[in-house]
C-alpha cells in the first residue's frame, strides 16, 4: 500500500534569498532525481524546480523510505547548505492534499501571478523528467498525467487565463488589433531602460521588419538595439524615425513631451497616413496627449495598459470558485480511483484468507466425523462459508464507506493489513 | 409562385438565421465556445434550408436551370450567396462580427423573397446582354454588402481602440486586416457593377433600337434606378482612390463603403417595388 509525500517551499513561504538557494537547474533536476532513486529505489520520486517553487514529490509504501527528515536531508546535501537556512518555510503534505495541491499547481491557482498558463508546461516538463529516468511508476504516472489534464480542462474551461497580465503583453494585443502583420512594419523605441527592455521583447518576439532603438545616450541605443537584433539610430533624426515607424514606444525621463501633436500632424502626409500605435510608458509623459485625437494615432500610456493589466486580474480572481470546483472534483475521482485500486486486491486478499482458514477448520472436523453422507457435508461448507462472509461483512462495507469518516481510507487499509496479517508477499505489483 | 409549403420552409430559414445572429451578438460580451458553436449551427442550419427551398422551387417550376427566373428565386439566391460568402470568409480569415452586419440583410433579402416572391413574375427578354447584367449586378451587390460590413467592423473595432476598451468579448479582427477587406470587397465590386452598369446600358439601347419600350420608360436614363446605381458607382469609385490618395485611408473608406453599401440596398429596393411593365 503506498503512501504520496510532498515536501517544498513556494513564493508564498519562503523568500527570494531561500529560494535561490534551493532551485534546481535543469540538470540539477536530473540529477537530484537519479540521486534519490539510487538512494531510494522501492520509492517514485518527482521534482518540480521553478522560479517560484521547488516541490519534490514522493510515493513510497507506508513505511518505507523516503521519509520527511529524509528529503530534507537531501536538498541540504544537494545544495550544501544547513537545513536549518530553509527547513521552517517548508510545507509538507500527504495523500489526498497531494493531490490537491498538484492539482492547484498545475491550474495556476496557487501561482503567484494568477492564471499564468507557464506552470502548466513546467509540471509536464518535471513529470516527462522523472518518466523518462524512470522515477515514477503506478502512483506518480496517473497522479501527474490527471494533473496535466485539470490543468488543461481549468485553462479552458473558465476565464483564469484570459487576458494579459502584464504592460508588455497588453502592449502587444493592443499592436495585434490594429495590425495584421508585422514582418512589414518598423517599431522604433525612443529610451532604452529597463521598461523598454521589456516591452521591447515583446515586439521583437513579432519578428518586425525593423526594429530602431534610439536614446540621447547613443551607447545605451546600441546596448538595447544589440539585445534583440535592433538597429540603433541617432536622436537627433527623431523626426524621420516617427516617419518610418508603425509602431513607436516612448520612455525616456524627459521633463517634457519629446513628441507633440503638431509635431505628429505635420508627418501624416509624409507617413501616408498610416495608422501609427504610439506607446508613451514614460512618466512624465514624452507624448502630448492631443496627439492621441488625431486620425489614424492610436496613443496608450501607462495608466491604459496598467487599468487593462487591473481589469485582467479582477476578471481572473472571479474565476477562481470556477476553478476549484474543477480541481475538487478531479481530486475526488482520483482519491476514488486510487482507492478502488488499493481495496479491491486487500478485500480480496481478507476474503481468501479467512475462507482459506474456514476451509481448513471445516476439513479438520469433518476428519473427526464418520458416517457424514454427501449432503450432510455440504451443508456444513455452505455453513462455514456462510460464517465466514457474515463476519467480514460488516468490516468490508465500513472499509468501502471509510473515505472522509475517521481519516483517509489509507488508515483503514494499513490497520487491516496488520491487524489481519495480509502483507502481499507476492509483492507490489505494478501497475503503469 | 412559391407554394406555401415553401414559404414555410422560407420562414424556418429566416428563424434560424435570426437565432444565430442573435446568440452571435451575445459574443460581442462573451466570447464562450458555446456560443460560436450555437451561431453556426443556426447560421449553417439556416442556409441549408433556404438552398433546399430554392432546389424544390426549381424542381416544380422547370425549364431554365438558372435560379433567376423570378423575384422568389432572385432574392433567395443573394440571400444564399450573401450568407455562404459571409461564413466562408469568416472561417478563413478569423474575422468576428461580419454576420452581425451581414445576416440581417440576408434576413431581409429571404423577408422580401416572402413578400414580393408571391408577386408575378418579371417577364424579362432571356437576351445575353440581361443575363450578363443581372449576374455581375447581384455579384456586385454580394462584395459592396461585404465592404459595408467590413466598413462597420472597422468603425467598431477602431471606437473600442480609440476608447482603449479591452478586449473582452469576440475579436474583430485588425483594422489593417478589416480594411484590406473592405478595399478588396470594393474593387471586386466595383469591376462587376462597371460590367453589370454597362451590359444594362447595351441592353436597354439595343431594346430602344428595336422599337421596344423599357420598364424603365422612355427616358430611362433619369429613371431612380439608373440614378441610383450610378451614385453608387460614383461613390465607390472615391473609395477606391483611396489605394492612389491616402487621405481616404481608414474611418473614410469605412464610412464610404457603408453608404456606398445603403444607396445599393436602395437601389434593389427601388427596382422591386417599381411597378412592373414591360422590358421590351
Amino acid at each position: 500500500m503506498q503512501r504520496l509525500l510532498l515536501l517544498g517551499l513556494n513564493h508564498a513561504t519562503a523568500p527570494l534569498e531561500v529560494r535561490e538557494k534551493i532551485a534546481f537547474s535543469a540538470e540539477g533536476r536530473d540529477r537530484a532525481v537519479q540521486a534519490l532513486r539510487t538512494q531510494f529505489p522501492q520509492a517514485e520520486i518527482t521534482l518540480l524546480s521553478t522560479c517560484n517553487r521547488v516541490e519534490l514529490y514522493a510515493a513510497r509504501q507506508v513505511h518505507g523510505q523516503p521519509r520527511v527528515e529524509e528529503m530534507i536531508a537531501f536538498l541540504a546535501q544537494f545544495h550544501g547548505i544547513d537545513a536549518a537556512q530553509f527547513s521552517q518555510h517548508l510545507y509538507q503534505k500527504t495523500d489526498q492534499s497531494v493531490v490537491t495541491h498538484l492539482f492547484t499547481v498545475a491550474s495556476s491557482l496557487d501561482s503567484m501571478v494568477l492564471g499564468e498558463t507557464q506552470i502548466l508546461g513546467q509540471v509536464r516538463e518535471a513529470y516527462d523528467a522523472a518518466k523518462a529516468q524512470g522515477a515514477t511508476g503506478a502512483l506518480l504516472n496517473p497522479l501527474f498525467q490527471r494533473a496535466i489534464a485539470v490543468g488543461k480542462e481549468v485553462m479552458s474551461a473558465t476565464n483564469i487565463a484570459d487576458g494579459r497580465v502584464s504592460v508588455a503583453s497588453v502592449a502587444v494585443d493592443y499592436a495585434r488589433r490594429i495590425f495584421d502583420s508585422f514582418t512589414d512594419k518598423v517599431v522604433l523605441s525612443i529610451g532604452a531602460g529597463e521598461m523598454a527592455a521589456l516591452v521591447v521583447r515583446g515586439f521583437a518576439q513579432l519578428n518586425p521588419k525593423r526594429l530602431l532603438v534610439c536614446n540621447r545616450t547613443h551607447a545605451k541605443a546600441v546596448e538595447l538595439a544589440g539585445q534583440f537584433g535592433g538597429e540603433p539610430v541617432p536622436f537627433e533624426n527623431l523626426s524621420d524615425h516617427l516617419t518610418a515607424a508603425d509602431i513607436v514606444l516612448t520612455s525616456t525621463g524627459a521633463d517634457k513631451p519629446i513628441i507633440t501633436a503638431m509635431q505628429i500632424a505635420y508627418l501624416l502626409k509624409a507617413r501616408r497616413y498610416r495608422p501609427l500605435f504610439l506607446i508613451d510608458i514614460a512618466l512624465p509623459r514624452d507624448v502630448e496627449a492631443e496627439a492621441g485625437k488625431i486620425d489614424n494615432i492610436y496613443l496608450y500610456n501607462i495608466d491604459d495598459f496598467q487599468k487593462v493589466v487591473d481589469e485582467t486580474i479582477e476578471q481572473r480572481k472571479d474565476s477562481v470558485d470556477s476553478a476549484m470546483t474543477i480541481v475538487n472534483r478531479q481530486v475526488e475521482e482520483f482519491v476514488s480511483w486510487q482507492r478502488a485500486r488499493e481495496m479491491g486486491p486487500m478485500i480480496d486478499r481478507l476474503s481468501k484468507r479467512y475462507h482459506h482458514l474456514a476451509a481448513e477448520e471445516l476439513a479438520r472436523t469433518l476428519h473427526k466425523l464418520h458416517g457424514l453422507g454427501d449432503a450432510e457435508k455440504a451443508h456444513l461448507e455452505d455453513l462455514t462459508r456462510r460464517i465466514v462472509n457474515k463476519l467480514l461483512h460488516d468490516p468490508i462495507t465500513m472499509l468501502r464507506k471509510s473515505e472522509g469518516m475517521h481519516g483517509s481510507a489509507s488508515q483503514y487499509l494499513h490497520a487491516l493489513e496488520r491487524l489481519f496479517h495480509l502483507e502481499d508477499n507476492e509483492g507490489n505489483e505494478e501497475v503503469d | 409562385m412559391p407554394t406555401t409549403g415553401q414559404v414555410h420552409l422560407l420562414m424556418l430559414s429566416i428563424l434560424l438565421f435570426l437565432a444565430g445572429g442573435v446568440v452571435s451578438l451575445f459574443r460581442l460580451w462573451r466570447d464562450a465556445a458555446g456560443l460560436r458553436i450555437g451561431a453556426k449551427a443556426c447560421h449553417y442550419s439556416g442556409l441549408l434550408v433556404a438552398i433546399a427551398v430554392l432546389v424544390w422551387h426549381a424542381l416544380l417550376r422547370g425549364g431554365n436551370w438558372l435560379p433567376l427566373e423570378d423575384n422568389f428565386e432572385a432574392f433567395i439566391w443573394l440571400a444564399i450567396l450573401l450568407a455562404a460568402f459571409v461564413l466562408y470568409v469568416q472561417r478563413a480569415k478569423s474575422l468576428g462580427g461580419l454576420d452581425w452586419f451581414v445576416m440581417p440583410i440576408v434576413i431581409l433579402l429571404l423577408i422580401a423573397a416572402v413578400v414580393f416572391g408571391k408577386a408575378k413574375p418579371q417577364s424579362y427578354v432571356d437576351t445575353t446582354w440581361s443575363w450578363v447584367h443581372r449576374v455581375t449586378a447581384y455579384g456586385g451587390a454580394i462584395a459592396f454588402t461585404l465592404a459595408g460590413a467590413s466598413g462597420a467592423i472597422y468603425l467598431l473595432a477602431r471606437r473600442r481602440l480609440r476608447h482603449k476598451t479591452p478586449a473582452h468579448g469576440m475579436r474583430l479582427g485588425s483594422l489593417e486586416r478589416l480594411e484590406h477587406l473592405t478595399l478588396t470587397s470594393v474593387t471586386l465590386g466595383f469591376a462587376l457593377l462597371t460590367c453589370g452598369l454597362i451590359a444594362g446600358l447595351i441592353w436597354q439601347l439595343r431594346i430602344e433600337h428595336a422599337g421596344g419600350h423599357t420598364r424603365l420608360g422612355d427616358r430611362w436614363w433619369t429613371s431612380p434606378k439608373v440614378v441610383l446605381a450610378s451614385t453608387v458607382w460614383v461613390i465607390y469609385a472615391i473609395v477606391l482612390h483611396a489605394r492612389i490618395n491616402p487621405v481616404f485611408r481608414g474611418r473614410r473608406v469605412a464610412i464610404l463603403s457603408i453608404i456606398g453599401c445603403l444607396l445599393m440596398v436602395g437601389t434593389l429596393v427601388v427596382l422591386n417595388l417599381m411597378p412592373a411593365g414591360g422590358s421590351h
